[in-house]
């Protein structure tokens, strides 16, 4: 029995290199999120997002919503949140959204899952180990409704 | 104000607040929706990282704080939140780092009896005046109740 070396143990890494992402190539990304009340309440009061619809339940039904509206950033904020480690762990800034939809509010209780398309991939002209990639996300709800659709694009890191 | 009628195309404003990217801003809201990538969580794995030494912030953190920092002046009369675009993260955010908003309108546009969308577009600044956000947000707007 050799010593035990716990430096020496593989790392399970995790997330994709450029060379993963051939353009039409769509990730069905992991979990799923159910969003809560409380998640709500933590992200709204956190980033100061005064909106009585996110905060008042009283008032959010007074204008036709079952409970309080989940905040639309928090929304966003989870999809990207899903799609991490299937996109961006790799390595790399995050540089734009664009086009985005809120397609229909998102209310405490409701599940949200995510899935992304690659519809641009190419090489940096700054940096030669990295690649600029365009995706196109979309969210859905427990209800296969469209939540919201948007583009993000990344800086990539290449594999070697 | 902040019904339809009061926002004029060409306005800007620096929003009264600031707020200080701290564990809870960055840490709390970065884990709460599941984003796994560790620079934003793992001092000791960003020590003489190449993009400045400590914990990146998450840029939707750093986006959701600036427009949340003008939605009291953007959307306190909002029916809903109709779209993002444009949206650009132009420098790096730290842990520690405050960031304030600023916002001009760009565009109004009737949207029926009730309401109209409004586009903003919205600017997030560090402590030494260095944009590090920038983006288009589209909102619908109630009118003034008569």
């Amino acid at each position: 029995m050799s010593e035990l070396d716990l430096r020496s143990f593989p790392i399970r890494r995790r997330g994709n290199a450029f060379e993963e992402f051939t353009i039409g190539r769509r990730f069905e990304h992991h979990w799923g999120r159910t969003i809560t009340a409380g998640d709500n309440a933590a992200f709204t009061t956190v980033t100061h997002a005064y909106n009585p619809l996110y905060l008042n339940a009283e008032q959010a039904r007074a204008e036709g919503h079952p409970d309080v509206v989940v905040n639309p950033m928090l929304v966003l904020c989870t999809v990207v949140g899903l799609s991490v480690e299937d996109l961006s762990e790799g390595g790399g800034p995050f540089l734009g959204i664009d086009d985005l939809t809120f397609h229909r509010p998102v209310h405490p209780g409701d599940t949200l899952t995510a899935s992304s398309t690659v519809v641009e991939a190419r090489d940096s002209a700054s940096r030669p180990n990295t690649g600029i990639v365009t995706w196109h996300t979309e969210a859905h709800n427990q209800r296969s409704e469209l939540v919201l659709d948007y583009r993000r694009t990344n800086l990539v890191a290449k594999r070697s | 104000m902040t019904w339809f009628e009061d926002f004029v195309v060409g306005d800007r404003w620096r929003h009264a607040r600031g707020t200080t990217v701290g564990e809870v801003e960055s840490q709390l809201l970065t884990k709460l929706v599941l984003n796994t990538a560790q620079a934003h969580f793992n001092e000791h794995a960003m020590t003489g990282s190449p993009m400045g030494d400590g914990r990146l912030v998450f840029g939707l953190v750093t986006g959701s704080i600036v427009i949340g920092l003008a939605t009291q002046d953007t959307a306190e009369h909002a029916v809903a939140e109709v779209g993002l675009t444009d949206v650009r993260f132009t420098s790096p955010v730290h842990l520690g780092d405050t960031l304030y908003a600023l916002t001009e309108v760009l565009a109004v546009e009737e949207a029926g009896p009730d309401a109209g969308q409004v586009r903003f577009r919205h600017w997030g600044i560090n402590q030494q005046d260095q944009v590090v956000f920038e983006g288009v947000r589209t909102v619908l707007v109630k009118r003034r109740p008569v």
